[in-house]
């Protein structure tokens, strides 16, 4: 490693706060470390310490209940995921997500909620999450609060989480759960690869919900559209929900093509 | 910090920076050099070891993160001076030809095989996805693969098949 920094690994909620205050901004949450060790090594941040959250008690948990669905914590894998009976059963895209996103030993350390709170535009979570609606629970000292995921992120790489706030856990509510859904992604290579932009779609009782990644600052959900909508307007819908840039991965005009040629894939598979 | 890790069935206790990571410890501090180091960024695979039964790629993990934990390298693969099934067919089909890739090659595979006894050739290439051979030898490693789980069969020319 570049810089030298310690390490903290509370054992309690209480502990984790003291540590992120007494941390202030020169502390960096360590869950799966496959994106903040990658940008310490490429200097991008120099933490004076960090702070691992995976023996937190109870930020580990994966639960399902009848009532109010997946509960994914803080230090779930993506593997853990993506390899849960009822997460197969209820939650195809989720999982269809999951299996996109960089190599399978990568996954075995990578985090669901790491993925959101790095805010790419180009997180594979998050357009399967968007489009089930899902909640981010947001924990601190003074308490918690939930917000909508479309709400959370706010820029490249931005959120709206507040010094001493932490993402405890992400409520993936039955509302779209059992719809039929896939995932496409667009990449330089058929192996691991960052996406040129993805896009997800999901189908439940007539109703079309999609997201997109890499195709703007976050990744968007777009509108809600019905299932008997044209594959043309459900391109055009899509199209005009992203706002992609020229960059050295694609163009813009090249974005923005793929995600209308992706909707129409998705709707044969789905 | 002090740091003790079980590798190939084997306890060290070693002091470290907190800020090492997993890979630069078993190089360093254990001595054990059979894990490369490609690009250590986890994009290459180059560094993956096995930690409490899943692959993992050390140069993204830090080593007080493995405190405690139990970890298989390379080095873990032959037994008693005798190479490991998978390596005499690594061997066999020529799958090594830098050898840089191999010992990464090698514990993806091992977790392969412990999730999937028979895999398919779809399935053996998912899970070395995360693993780059730059000599471009994917082929021969597949094979090695099929071969070792009964997959591989001699047509009457003599030349291998997938069953």
């Amino acid at each position: 490693m570049l810089c030298e920094f310690d390490y903290l690994a509370p054992r309690t909620m209480p502990e984790l706060f003291d540590a992120l205050a007494a941390g202030g901004p020169d502390a960096r949450i360590l869950a799966g470390g496959t994106d903040l060790l990658v940008n310490v090594r490429a200097g991008l941040v120099t933490p004076k310490c960090v702070i691992d959250i995976k023996k937190v008690s109870g930020l580990d948990g994966l639960s399902f209940d009848a009532k109010n669905g997946l509960a994914i914590g803080a230090a779930v894998t993506v593997n853990q995921l993506a390899e849960e009976p009822v997460v197969r059963e209820k939650y195809g895209l989720l999982v269809a997500c999951a299996e996109s996103l960089a190599s399978y030993q990568l996954r075995n350390r990578a985090t669901v909620v790491g993925n959101i709170v790095n805010a790419s535009p180009c997180a594979d979570m998050a357009p399967a999450l968007l489009c089930y609606d899902a909640q981010v629970v947001i924990a601190s000292r003074q308490g918690s609060r939930t917000v909508p995921i479309r709400e959370f992120f706010t820029g490249v790489k931005k959120t709206v989480l507040a010094q001493g706030e932490i993402v405890e856990k992400i409520l993936v509510p039955l509302t779209h759960a059992g719809g039929s859904g896939a995932y496409e992604k667009l990449k330089r290579i058929k192996g691991h690869d960052l996406g040129i932009v993805g896009v997800a779609l999901l189908k439940k009782d007539g109703l079309v919900r999609m997201a997109v990644s890499s195709a703007a600052p976050t990744p968007i959900l777009v509108r809600d559209c019905k299932a008997g909508e044209s594959a043309d307007t459900l391109a055009q819908a899509a199209l005009q929900a992203v706002k992609p840039i020229d960059d050295v991965r694609s163009s813009k005009e090249y974005r923005e093509f793929m995600v209308q040629v992706y909707v129409k894939r998705l709707l044969e598979r789905v | 910090m002090k740091i003790t890790l079980t590798v190939n069935d084997q306890v060290y206790i070693r002091d470290a920076a907190p800020s090492k990571n997993l890979l630069h410890f078993l190089r360093e501090d254990v001595g054990l050099t059979g894990t490369k180091e490609g690009c250590g960024a986890g994009e290459c695979g180059a560094c993956t070891v096995i930690m409490n039964g899943k692959s993992v790629n050390a140069c993204l993990v830090l080593a007080p993160e493995a405190d405690g934990a139990v970890i298989r390298t390379v080095e873990g693969e032959a037994l008693n001076g005798e190479l490991s099934p998978v390596q005499h067919k690594f061997m066999e089909h020529h799958a090594v030809q830098c050898g840089f890739c191999t010992p990464g090659m090698l514990m993806s595979i091992r977790d392969l095989l412990g999730r999937v006894p028979k895999p398919s050739v779809h399935q053996i290439k998912e899970a070395i996805e995360g693993n780059f051979c730059r000599c471009t030898g994917y082929q021969q490693i597949i094979e090695a693969v099929l071969d070792v789980t009964g997959q591989l069969t001699k047509d009457n020319k003599g030349e291998l098949r997938h069953v």
